[in-house]
């Protein structure tokens, strides 16, 4: 289920079934315009990955809008603010919270995080119509919908 | 004086008047083309349409899962949607085209996702379960059946429209 008022509904009529939370993280900056653009890129991707993986696991998955954050924040304080919105969001009602990112520097917190993290390791993506890019896509969902059902 | 004013709003009646023609007239010719521009748009949001899905040489009595992507336009913006299907041909030779959404909370259902029941759909979700027609197995989480695709034959490829409801079925 998503942030969305249809979702919403059905998320408050059926909360008991609803145990996992997905969390994107996302990094932004503007001082690079390189940087920025492979932020924006990879912001798409994960968009992407985190909306297909709810479809597959909408009665069970809820997709929290993304956690953004300036890609040059103290880490330290960082996981401890994450980890303030996610308590806050989930009221101990998720019993699996999961955070996905493309950010290796959520790696070294990963142990101060409430949550599992799931890393992804990044892939450039021009053409998402291209049927290379639909079957890495395909193969990155897979390989994250074992990893989150091993946890159920 | 009240001869003067009284030319004045005539004229300024006139004035009016032809505008209002003329806008009449503007809108007469602008609003086909009006039409032309927007009706894609449309069709490509009205709910009947049929998509190319997979050729019919690819399918088997196994179900196997096909996606489709289509251009969903929102009220603001354009996006694109992936549906799926599990496709297969049953033992009549006909083509059945299952909806994955699981009927209780919407999850993506697998064909032969349960070890334990390799004949089944399975529901990862909550363990729902529904025979191959995509009947739902009593005393699963699901009270209704699969929905089903509509769906065409042309020239060797399988298209498919909405996916349509059977009702419960418990
Ligand atoms: S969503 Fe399929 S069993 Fe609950």
């Amino acid at each position: 289920m998503k942030w969305q008022t249809k979702n919403l509904a059905l998320y408050f009529q059926s909360q008991e079934y609803v145990d996992t939370l997905c969390i994107p993280l996302i990094p932004i900056e503007l001082k690079n315009e390189l940087e920025a653009i492979k932020l924006a890129d990879q912001q798409k991707s994960l968009q992407l990955i985190s909306d297909e993986l709810e479809r597959n696991f909408t009665g069970r998955i809820f997709l929290s809008p993304s956690y953004t954050y300036i890609k040059e924040s103290d880490f330290d304080a960082e996981s401890k603010r994450l980890n303030q919105w996610t308590s806050s969001l989930s009221q101990n009602k998720f019993q699996h919270i999961f955070f996905l990112t493309y950010d290796v520097n959520w790696k070294k917190y990963e142990n101060n995080l409430e949550g599992s993290l799931i890393w992804l390791t990044a892939n450039s993506i021009d053409d998402y119509q291209s049927d290379q890019t639909k079957n890495w896509i395909k193969s990155q969902i897979n390989q994250i919908s074992e990893l989150i059902r091993s946890y159920w | 004086m009240s001869e003067k004013k009284q030319q004045v709003s005539r004229r300024q009646f006139l004035n009016y008047t032809l505008t209002g023609v003329g806008g009449f007239m503007a809108a007469g010719m602008l609003a086909p083309m009006v039409r032309f521009a927007i009706d894609p748009v449309l069709q490509a949001s009205s709910g009947g349409d049929m998509h190319a899905v997979v050729d019919v040489s690819e399918i088997t009595t196994e179900p196997q899962r096909f996606d489709w992507t289509i251009e969903q336009v929102d009220a603001w913006y354009t996006s694109d949607v992936t549906h799926s299907a599990w496709v297969y041909k049953d033992d009549n030779d006909e083509i059945v085209a299952l909806s994955p959404t699981c009927k209780h909370l919407g999850c993506a259902v697998n064909w032969a996702g349960d070890p334990d029941h390799p004949d089944q759909f399975f529901c990862p979700c909550h363990e729902g379960r529904y025979y191959k027609d995509g009947v739902n197995v009593p005393n699963t989480p699901p009270n209704a059946a699969l929905d089903l695709f509509e769906f065409e034959v042309r020239e060797g490829t399988l298209y498919l429209g909405n996916a349509i409801e059977r009702g419960g079925d418990n």
